[in-house]
Parts: C-alpha cells; structure tokens; sequence
C-alpha cells in the first residue's frame, strides 16, 4: 500500500517494507527531496525522471511539488516519494519541513554558474548537519548539454563529492543524461544502506551483529 | 539403533535471509521445511488469483477507492500477464500410496519408491492405517511415523539429494511431500490441513490429510484419503470424498485456500472402493490372465467417478495392474481367511489439472508386508517458471503505469496569487485579501494551511485565515479570506521591528503538493504599541520620527531602561489624562463604557500626527484610547519581572509600596500619575457613580498584566485569585495618600 499518511496526514516516506510480488523481491518507499539554487533545474530533472519530458520554460516552483516514481533494481522495487523544493532564497527557512525525514537528496548546480555551486555547497552542509545522519545525497551538476559555456570543472566538482561522500553525476534534463542513472543509483545505495541498518537490528547478539557487518562489509568490497 | 529419527535438513538459508533482510521481506526465495509442516512465508501465492481487483479509474476519480491498493492492482495486473513473462518446465512427480495394516516397516521401500532409472522432481507418499493401535487413534500419537519416515527418507532415489517440504499426519494416515534439492529455493507457501470423517462424522480413523505449496509459479496440493470400508458403503465413502474437499481449507491464507483452488492435486489413498456385482471367483479367473477390462467394468469408483458422484473433474490412468487388496500378509496370494475377501482396487491415484501427463500407473506387489499392495504413479508435469528479466520488464510497465496514473490522480489546485500584498496597514484598521483555491485536478482536494517546523500556529498573530482548512471537488473553488489586523497584542513587536507584516503561509494538499503563499504589507508605526520610554523620549508626534530612529530607540529602551527621560511622563498619556480630567470627571461609567471605533481611530492619527485642532471626542472613546495606549506596549506599565512580587505582596501596604520605590522613574511616574488621576475621579463618584472596587480591578490588570501566553495555561480559579490581588495592590494606591513617593523623583 503506498501509505502516505503520517501523523499529519504528511508523506514521510518512512523506509517502508512490502509484501513484493512474485520475483520482485521487496518494495520500498523513499522520500527523496531536491534542493538548490532557483533555476539550476530541480523541477525539470524531476520531470524528466518522472515523466520523460522536457519544457524549455519551466515554471519557476513556488512551494513542493510532490509525485512519485517507481524504479526496479535488481530484487527490490524502489518508490520514491520526490519533492521538489523551491529554490528562491526567501523560501530557504521551509527547506527543513521537505528535508527533514528524507532518506535522499539531490542537490542540483548548474554547471555554467559557479554561484549555483556554492549554493550547492551551503546545502550539502546544512543536509549534513540537520538532516537525518543516513541521508543518502546525490550532486547533480545539471544543464551538462551546455558545457560550451561551462563555469565549474568536472574536476572540481568531482572531488568536492568525493571529500564529503557524495554520489556524483553531471546530468542534463534537457537531453535526459544521467537523470535516470542518478536515481537508480541513489536506490541502490538506499537499499544497501537499508538492508545493512535492518540486518544489523535483526541480530540479536554482539557476535552475529559482528559476523553480519563484515559479511556485508566484504560484499560491498567484492563488487566494486 | 533407537534414534530413528531421519535427519532431515532444514533448508533456512538464514545468510541470505539476513542479506536480504529477510525476516521484514515476503518475497525472498526461502522455503521453511518444518516437522510438522506448519509454516513458511506464503501469503505470496493470493497474487495469482486476486479475484476482484479492478483498476476503478471512476471510483478514484471520485476520492471513493484511494489509489494506495496499489500493491493489489500490480498482483492482479501482474496475473493478467502471467504467460508474457513465465515459460514451462516439465517436472516429474512420484505419487505413491500403501496401505501398510499397522505393521512396521521390516523391508526397504525401494522397490516401490526408487524402482524407476530416473530420479522423480517430486514425491508425494501416502500412508493408511499406519498404525492401529488404541493409542494411535485417542492420543493420534505413534512411534511409527519415525520409523515410516526414517525407511521412505532412506528409500528415495539415490540420483539426488531431496529435500522433505512437510509431514502431515492424522492417527493412522501420513503424507509426506518431498522435492528436490535443486528445487526446494522455489517452493513456497507450504501449508497442512487434516479432515477426520470417521465415527462420528470427525474422528481420524477415516479422512484425509493434505499438503499444498507452490514450486515455481505453479500451485500444488497432494491429498491422502482414507475413506469408509465395506463393500456396500460406496456412498459414504462418496460423502468422504465431498466432506474432505469442502472440510480441508489451509487458513494461513486470506481467504482460506481450498483443495481446488490449485492449479494440480494429485489425490492417492485407499480409496476403499471395491469390485461388485460379480462373482469373486470369476474375478480372481480373469485376474490370473491378466485380463483386467471386464473387471474394471464392476469396479464401484470407475462406476461412481463415470456417474459424476465423486471425483469430478479428476482423471485415472488405466489400471494395468492387480487388485491391491486382499492378501495374505507375506504372498501374493489372495485372501485365504474366513471372511475370504473380494479382490479390489482399493489403493488409487487420481489426478486433477492441465498439463500433466501420466507416465507410469502401477502396484508393486513385491512389498508383502501388508494386506495391501503399494501403488505408485508417474506423472510429467508442467509447472510455470517466471522468466526473471521477462517479469521484471512487465513489472517495471506495470510500475510505471500506475506511477502515471498515481501521479495523474495527485490534488492539483491553482492559486491565483501566491503573493498577497496589503497596503500600508495601520493600527486597529483591518484590512483583507481574497485568495482563490482552484481544483483543477482530478480528485477532490483537502487542503489546509499548516504549520512550519517548529511553529506553533499556522500564521502570525496578525494575520487571520478563513477558512484554514477545507476540501474542494474537482472544478470547484474556495474563497479564502485573508485578515491582517494589528492590535494591542501585536502592536509593540511590529513598532520595534521585531516582527514584520511578512509572512510564508504553507497551503498544503492532503496527498500532494504544498504551496507557498507570501502575504506582505507595510505597518505604519502609532504611539500604540510604542514602549512608554520612547514615548516620553520624543517631543514631537511619532509618525514625524523616522522609522529607522524608531526602532533604535526602542532597541535602546530594550537594553537598559533610560534614567532621564525628557519628560516624566509620555505625552500622549497626559494628553488623554488631561482630556478625561477636563471634560470626563463628571461622566458615569467611564472607563466602563466603550467607546467608538471611528472615534478610536481618529485619536490614534490625533495622537500620531500631531494637530493644531483640538481633539473632539467622546470621552469614553478617549478613555478606552487610554487604556488601549497602556495595554499596548512591549512591557506592562509595571515590569513583567515585578509580576509575581506585585501580586505575592497585594495585601501589605508597605510592600506595595517599596515594589513602587523600586520601579524605574518613568514607570513609577506614570504609575503614580494615573493614581492621583484615579483618586480625583473617585472623588467625583457622586457624580459618576464609580466605584473603587471596580477601578482598583480594571487598572490592576492593566498595570500588572500578566505575560504572554500565561492567561492560557490557567484555570478560570487560579485567574480569579490573580486578579483579586491585582486589585488589591492598585487599591492600596487609590485609598492612600501617595504626595511622599511623588516627592521622590
């Protein structure tokens, strides 16, 4: 059931568990936010992701937009609960409501604008210090399809989340790359993260809990 | 060796289990093998056969289903297209049944359960009349199950590893089902029953027991049946047969599962049916040269299963073999007792399904411990295998579809401005706004106004939201009102800067979006509201002053009380004492009378503006102006922090009046001043009619008034009380003479 309801009536997308159907493993429901600037393209990375399409002249949001996308990984059916935040500074103070409880976030740059980067930044750090401490957040380095008038270097950007362990990817909405990808792959690190924090409840002594994570632990080393 | 008991491995793949986070997950590929058959993880299996779940676009159109049965439309969804993403597998299943007379196990069964070269997918193996003893039948315990087990574990072809999927047993009937090992990953959703029809209609003496599971996305149920003996008794044992298909339900499921709600049964047992009409001897002639035909013609179930009275809609091989029953125990000769008993085909497997082809139908008369014949079956079944890619892309269209249409049936609504602008607002004048909430969505929409973290009202005190929640039907719309109103409560805080007419209102719809709605204005500043200190620190009207200057002072005003102001008490007090004195000592109930709003108003820009024209008003609006002046400041004319010492005090005069010492010289100026004022009004009271009491309580809540929010938390009692005191402090002033503290300053 794609339950919404929490106390008030308000998605919380808990990380909830479902009865899954034949082969599909599991269902879980995230509660994905995106955060940045005012038109770095949140909007639109949303609405190539949900619904493969691309407006030139996107309206600006002035609120969060709320839908939901469902993904298939390899044995687990993903369904993030998305809102889009509004970018405008003068809203910045409501970004917590939409943050707050979130088990993911994309935070959007625009890669022609240095300022969007730093603004960027200013998130990452406000998500790191407020958010939940097993938030996993994505950088999307968005208008990739504009590199001509590029004004912050892959690099730059590439090490930036790699000192402060972000996924990272440059994405375009416009010509579709990456979006996809940076979801699946915000799932797949969601749902490894998750079996990891519910496996390591369902242990009920010190030496299988211990078993248990370097079972994990090993996994995770042997696939990369 | 007395521990018989067959080491059966219990496949709990517990690392993968915990991987997955298994014990949460309904889906994950594991198969619980259990002693007593009794559990698994298979609610799975109701998505194949989800009878009712439509996609009723209407109904959710209308807010009558909510889209979350999600998760039932994809199973049933998913059902509908079962052939684009499962192909078929050939299994081949072993059935065998015996009716063993309560003897033990004194020879290997491999010659009934492993004669064949190719090791079976499945085995299903029945027992009757495993045990007859008394204690079997009371206490349905016996030591034979054990030693029964331990001789079929050890007689399975020895091709393959199995593994035991469920036991069931009920006194003297067993079944027991066995997979594979390669297979046991894929089984599911195992369950038991047992149905007693016995004496009494219940007792386990006859009846059947049963075992169901899905291997694959295939369905399976094996029933084992013993049912009523005696040769004339063919329509009890028809009424068995009904009792048990309607008695035998697996409960664990919801609904409760049916024997024929699976895609094969396979039926075996001693079904008791036996040959008549026909002399025995003759049978026993035909027998002997193996021409079975004109036998079968005289057999009572081929007779009653041709008639539609039981087994509708199984089939039976042909038989081939022997009547498995009577025999002397230990030969292959027939019945030599007294009773001298018929032959019959007693021992039988039937079949129920598509797909499924019998291979091999056929008794093993080799196994003489009993008085019956073991008979066994071969059958080559097809079960459905999901294609795992082919499922995941059907699945992930399914997904997708219904993320379009969950995402097409969220609330929308359109706004007409999320920007709400007043103009300049001023004290006491409300002002309002309208706001239009369109439902330009698909479904009704519940929306409400609310609160942002850690707020605790959905809006600034100033601001009024009517209404703050309600619901709109698609095409609909709802006026908002929007009331922006200062007063005495949130004068002080806009004057100081502290606040400001700016607010974000979040319109959130229940199940989707929220909007964001800035309201915005400009207040222009008034005396009201203004700290006493300002007041007495400007020597011209307040809106002359500067905004910026404004704040400062007040800011200042906030940091220390000033020692020196310009004059000892504001101005715009005097001014409204000097009126009520000269034109007001004589009016009856004043202070008790309200005055006029428009007349309030015009005070106010009297007040604020400065004017050359003397001030005409009625004095009871120039007296409620008065009150309001003192109610409306940050910090009540005495001191927040003197509060509760004011009101501990209340009944000792020298206190009160050391409390007033205390005060800073403006306070205590104004305090005192408005005391003597009060004083001469009393003296008037002939002519005005008012009465002490009623002063001393109405000036005692605007002196000491009490702080924010307290009023709330109190009850109606303890306010009583406060007030009383309250009063009691401000009386002490209004009997005594206070010239001496005057004379301090």
């Amino acid at each position: 059931m794609a339950n919404r309801g929490g106390p008030g009536g308000r998605p919380n997308g808990t990380a909830q568990q479902q009865q899954g159907g034949g082969g599909g493993g599991r269902i879980c429901q995230f509660k994905l936010v995106l955060l940045g600037e005012s038109a770095v393209g949140k909007s639109s990375l949303v609405l190539r992701f949900v619904k493969g399409q691309f407006h030139e002249y996107q309206e600006s949001t002035i609120g969060a937009a709320f839908l939901t996308q469902t993904l298939c990984l390899e044995d687990t059916t993903v369904k993030f609960e998305i809102w889009d935040t509004a970018g405008q500074e003068r809203y910045h103070s409501l970004a917590p409501m939409y943050y707050r409880g979130a088990q993911a976030a994309i935070v959007v740059y625009d890669v022609t604008n240095q300022d969007t980067f730093g603004r960027a930044k200013t998130w990452v750090k406000e998500l790191q210090r407020h958010a939940s401490p097993n938030i996993v957040i994505a950088l999307a380095g968005n208008k990739a399809d504009l590199s001509n008038k590029r004004n912050v270097e892959l690099d730059e950007a590439k090490a930036y989340a790699e000192e402060n362990g972000l996924l990272f990817m440059e994405t375009s909405a416009k010509t579709a790359v990456n979006v996809n990808e940076i979801f699946q792959e915000i799932g797949e690190s969601i749902v490894g993260l998750f079996v990891l924090v519910v496996g390591i409840q369902i242990c009920r002594s010190e030496q299988s809990r211990l078993n248990y994570v370097s079972k994990i632990v090993y996994s995770l080393w042997y696939r990369k | 060796m007395n521990s018989t008991r067959p080491q059966m491995v219990i496949i709990l793949r517990y690392d993968i289990y915990l991987f997955f986070g298994g014990l949460f997950i309904y889906g994950a590929n594991v198969s619980l093998i259990c002693e007593d058959g009794g559990m698994d993880n298979g609610c799975r299996s109701q998505l194949l056969d989800s009878p009712d779940v439509t996609l009723q676009r209407e109904n959710i159109a209308k807010g009558a289903a909510p889209i979350p049965a999600r998760e039932s439309v994809v199973r049933y969804q998913m059902s509908m297209k079962e052939d684009d993403y499962t192909y078929t597998q050939s299994l081949r299943v072993f059935v065998g049944t015996w009716n063993v007379n309560g003897q033990p196990p004194t020879v290997s069964l491999s010659d009934w359960l492993a004669c064949d070269v190719e090791p079976p997918d499945i085995y299903g193996i029945g027992f009757q009349e495993l045990d007859l003893s008394k204690e079997a039948f009371l206490f349905n315990d016996t030591p034979r199950e054990e030693e029964w087990m331990f001789a079929v574990c050890n007689a399975l072809h020895t091709a393959v590893e199995y593994k035991r999927l469920a036991t069931i047993r009920l006194v003297g009937m067993m079944l027991s089902v066995f997979v594979q090992k390669q297979h046991a990953p894929h089984v599911r959703g195992i369950a038991v029953d047992t149905v007693g029809t016995g004496i009494m209609g219940k007792m386990g003496n006859k009846g059947g027991v049963g075992i169901r599971f899905e291997i694959y996305n295939t369905t399976m149920c094996f029933v084992n049946s013993h049912l009523a003996a005696h040769v004339e008794e063919y329509e009890r044992r028809n009424q068995d047969y009904r009792d048990i298909c309607s008695r035998m339900s697996f409960t664990k499921f919801r609904p409760p599962k049916s024997i024929v709600n699976h895609d094969q049964v396979y039926w075996l047992g001693d079904l008791n049916y036996r040959i008549v009409d026909v002399d025995p001897k003759k049978v026993k002639e035909l027998i002997d040269i193996e021409n079975f035909d004109p036998v079968l013609e005289y057999d009572q179930l081929i007779r009653q299963h041709n008639l539609n009275e039981v087994f509708m809609g199984y089939k039976e091989g042909k038989i081939n073999f022997r009547p498995t029953y009577k025999y002397d125990t230990g030969t292959d000769n027939w019945d030599s007792s007294e009773k001298n008993r018929a032959p019959a085909w007693c021992d039988r497997v039937l079949w129920k399904g598509d797909s499924i082809k019998q291979l091999k139908y056929r008794s093993h008369p080799i196994m003489r411990i009993s008085d019956h014949k073991p008979v066994s079956a071969v059958f080559e079944s097809k079960v459905r295998v999901i294609d795992t890619v082919k499922y995941r892309k059907i699945h992930e269209e399914v997904m997708k579809k219904l993320d379009k249409m969950e995402n097409e049936f969220l609330p929308q609504v359109m706004v007409d401005t999320t920007d709400v602008i007043f103009e300049t607002l001023r004290f006491l004048e409300p002002q309002t706004k309208e706001l239009i909430i369109a439902n330009t969505g698909q479904v009704p929409v519940q929306f409400e106004f609310i609160k942002k973290l850690d707020d605790t009202t959905y809006c600034k005190e100033w601001l009024h939201i009517e209404p703050y929640l309600g619901s709109v039907r698609p095409g609909e719309k709802c006026d908002i009102r929007l009331e922006v109103y200062v007063d005495k409560r949130s004068a002080s805080k806009l004057n100081s800067g502290q606040d400001k007419l700016y607010d974000i209102l979040v319109l959130h719809l229940e199940g989707g979006k929220d909007i964001f709605i800035t309201v915005t204005g400009s207040y222009e500043r008034s005396c009201f509201g203004s700290s006493l200190e300002t007041l007495a620190n400007i020597t011209v009207p307040v809106r002359e002053i500067p905004i910026g200057k404004l704040m400062d002072m007040e800011l200042e005003n906030r940091k220390d009380g000033l020692e020196n102001t310009v004059y000892p008490v504001p101005k715009e007090v005097w001014y409204l004492v000097d009126y009520l004195y000269r034109y007001g000592l004589k009016e009856a109930n004043l202070f008790e009378q309200s005055g006029l709003h428009s007349e309030l108003i015009q005070i106010r820009n009297w007040l604020d503006n400065g004017s050359q024209d003397a001030l005409s008003s009625s004095v009871h609006s120039v007296a409620e102006a008065l009150l309001l002046l003192l109610e409306s400041t940050a910090e009540p004319v005495i001191p927040y922090n003197f509060h509760s010492v004011c009101t501990d005090c209340a009944t000792n005069y020298q206190q009160c009046r050391q409390i007033i010492q205390q005060l800073p010289d403006l306070t205590r100026n104004v305090f005192l001043y408005l005391c003597l004022f009060l004083q001469e009004l009393l003296s008037h009271s002939n002519d005005n009619g008012l009465d002490i009491k009623t002063i001393a309580t109405l000036f005692g809540a605007i002196f000491i008034r009490d702080p924010p929010r307290s009023r709330d938390s109190q009850n109606s009692r303890t306010q009583q009380t406060l007030d009383r005191k309250k009063a009691n402090f401000v009386y002490h002033f209004l009997v005594n003479d206070q010239s001496d503290l005057l004379a301090i300053t």
